[in-house]
């Protein structure tokens, strides 16, 4: 905040009598308002249960107008169809879930160290070793799947597990490093020091004493990490040409072409690869929104 | 405690190697200095940097599918920017892009900031309805677009059913029609922004002071006044911040628009990303791919440099 603007304040601090302004603080809670927000949310999120709905319903219910809005009975058939009695969209999840799990780890092993170089050390650079992680967070990710689709021909990393987690985390890297450095310029210096007097090493007060602190951080950059890695498509279209090593996204799209009109196990399928994610931001929801907050707007 | 008195001297030697120590304990300390950036820099440069320079040499050549695995591709130079740019689809995919960006943004960016002026005046279960609103940020952009290519469906989708209810028999394919195609992926991708947007400005409102609106408000401001005359002023850096990632952000827009329609119908939907992908992974023309790539590089650049600016120049203001 300027220094200007604080001048105002302290003014109408003084102009302002103390009662009048205390009085908006304890209003009545708006019971109302919640009232028109669960009406604009949920007409916000009715596309979200129209994909549920539709994966619960039977072609004669999914095919008419007006249109059904709740399904009765519900039918689960869309789901036997398109994953549990689906060899390739099993296989899929499974490669999803591997290429995720993988470039979450890489992600956090890469980062975490990173981060607090950068957050702690005076490095003479800092600002010019913050740089590409910055400009990276901001590449087309069809730039680098181009260049490196040659270069992995070459290399042998084309359709294999270690290549598209190494891609994701092209991807996941940048981002965890801008989130997970302010968390490191909380912690107080002095207790790295005194770990210092007491004969350790940077490493090891690294290891031992700064790395349990920022677990909040740590968490959110893996929260981060494998909701990025689940939904990414560019890197899985390009870098796997075996539908066996294909990620579900690539899958769920090749379902598209194959399944054409047949929007029962289309969405019933889309539900499925969306659940794994559901999960994680129910689970993790405080960590996602500190996360957005602070990896985007400053650190 | 007894640390205090000795942390100022270990804390020096900490971070600056001991002046009075041999060369390789100097050497020692700034390799335990970087030592932590290093494995993290040497990844970027392998699996970023290096690919970018790559494409800038693979643009330099003609590499198609003939010559791609067995190598020897003929130097041409600029031919491959050229021809690019000079190409009949060059123009309408820069103007379907920019369309794209701007359409989505505006609506992504006005409807955010008016969630976020909403949830802001504070009521029961605000900050779960907010949360709420995150699940659609998460979702994969392969679920978010078929989920609107049923919506935007011609037989039976929602669109054209809920229409029904309104007595307007519709059964038009919406994103087939190379009129409303277009505009059927923006608003899929302006469902989709929305709560970046919403968060971005919802966390600036909370660092504008309360007793500014107060005092406004004896002061006998209107509501709009109040918002036009503190609230807009005092979010600015917040509101460039969000337009400048959000444009970023859409301008490389792949995924949402390649399972949608795939830059169809007729080049519809064509975006920059789309063209290079078809050069480079449908036509296996590589080296027009590439300088493609980096002809759709350099406006995001540009932007970023931007961006990176205004961060300092805020950063040196706080």
């Amino acid at each position: 905040m300027s220094a200007h603007l604080q001048n105002i304040n302290e003014t109408r601090a003084l102009v302002v009598p103390a009662h009048k302004r205390r009085r908006a603080a304890s209003e009545r809670p708006n019971w109302h308002l919640t009232a028109i927000a669960i009406v604009i949310v949920g007409a916000y999120l009715f596309p979200l249960y129209w994909l549920v709905s539709t994966s619960l319903k039977s072609p004669d219910q999914i095919f008419t107008s007006p249109p059904t809005w709740v399904p009765t009975p519900l039918d689960f058939s869309n789901y036997t169809t398109a994953v549990f009695d689906n060899p390739v969209m099993l296989r899929a999840l499974g490669n999803s879930l591997i290429i995720s799990i993988g470039a979450t780890l890489l992600t956090l092993l890469l980062s975490a160290p990173a981060a607090y170089g950068l957050a702690r050390l005076k490095l003479r650079w800092t600002g010019v070793l913050l740089l590409p992680f910055l400009i990276a967070q901001l590449l087309p990710a069809i730039n680098v799947a181009l260049p490196m689709f040659t270069l992995f021909s070459q290399w042998g990393l084309v359709n294999t597990y270690s290549g598209l987690i190494l891609a994701n985390t092209v991807g996941t890297l940048p981002f965890a490093v801008i989130v997970l450095r302010p968390f490191y310029l909380t912690i107080p210096k002095e207790l790295e020091e005194a770990a210092a007097v007491d004969g350790a090493t940077r490493f090891q007060a690294f290891f031992r004493i700064v790395l349990p602190l920022v677990r909040p951080g740590l968490v959110t950059v893996a929260v981060f990490a494998f909701v990025m890695a689940w939904g990414e498509f560019v890197f899985g279209l390009t870098l796997s040409t075996q539908r066996e090593m294909q990620p579900v996204t690539v899958t769920l799209n090749s379902f598209i072409g194959q399944y054409g009109t047949q929007y029962g196990p289309l969405m019933a399928a889309s539900t499925i690869v969306a659940i794994p994610l559901i999960i994680v931001f129910i689970v993790f929801q405080k960590h996602i929104t500190s996360g957005l907050a602070s990896g985007s707007v400053k650190d | 405690m007894t640390i205090s008195s000795s942390t100022t001297s270990r804390g020096a030697g900490f971070s600056s190697a001991p002046r009075q120590g041999q060369r390789t304990a100097n050497w020692r300390g700034a390799l335990s200095r970087y030592g932590f950036v290093l494995p993290a820099m040497v990844f970027l440069a392998i699996f970023m940097l290096y690919p970018l320079l790559y494409t800038v040499n693979l643009s330099l050549f003609d590499v198609n599918a003939g010559n791609f695995l067995a190598g020897g591709a003929p130097f041409v130079g600029l031919d491959n920017y050229k021809e690019f740019i000079a190409s009949p689809g060059f123009i309408p995919s820069l103007v379907v892009t920019l369309v794209f960006t701007v359409g989505s943004l505006m609506f992504q960016h006005a409807i955010g900031f008016m969630f976020a002026l909403f949830f802001n005046r504070g009521f029961p279960l605000s900050a779960l309805l907010r949360a709420l609103m995150l699940v659609v940020w998460v979702l994969p952009a392969v679920v978010s677009a078929s989920l609107w290519r049923w919506i935007f469906s011609g037989s039976y989708g929602l669109l054209n059913s809920s229409l029904g209810l309104f007595g307007i028999s519709s059964s038009e394919p919406w994103l087939v029609n190379p009129n409303t195609a277009l505009i059927a992926v923006i608003i899929a991708n302006i469902w989709i922004g929305i709560p970046f947007h919403m968060m971005l400005i919802y966390a600036g409102l909370q660092g504008v002071p309360e007793q500014l609106y107060e005092a406004a408000s004896l002061d006998g401001a209107s509501a709009w006044k109040r918002f036009r005359h503190i609230t807009v002023p005092m979010m600015q850096p917040v509101i460039i911040i969000a337009l400048l990632l959000g444009f970023v952000h859409t301008f490389k827009v792949f995924d949402l628009i390649y399972v949608m329609t795939a830059g169809g119908p007729a080049g519809a939907t064509n975006v920059l990303s789309i063209e290079v992908y078809k050069l480079s992974f449908e036509y296996f023309r590589f080296g027009d791919g590439a300088a493609a790539a980096n002809v759709l590089l350099l406006i995001p650049l540009l932007l970023s440099a931007l961006y990176l600016w205004l961060r300092k120049r805020e950063e040196s203001t706080q």
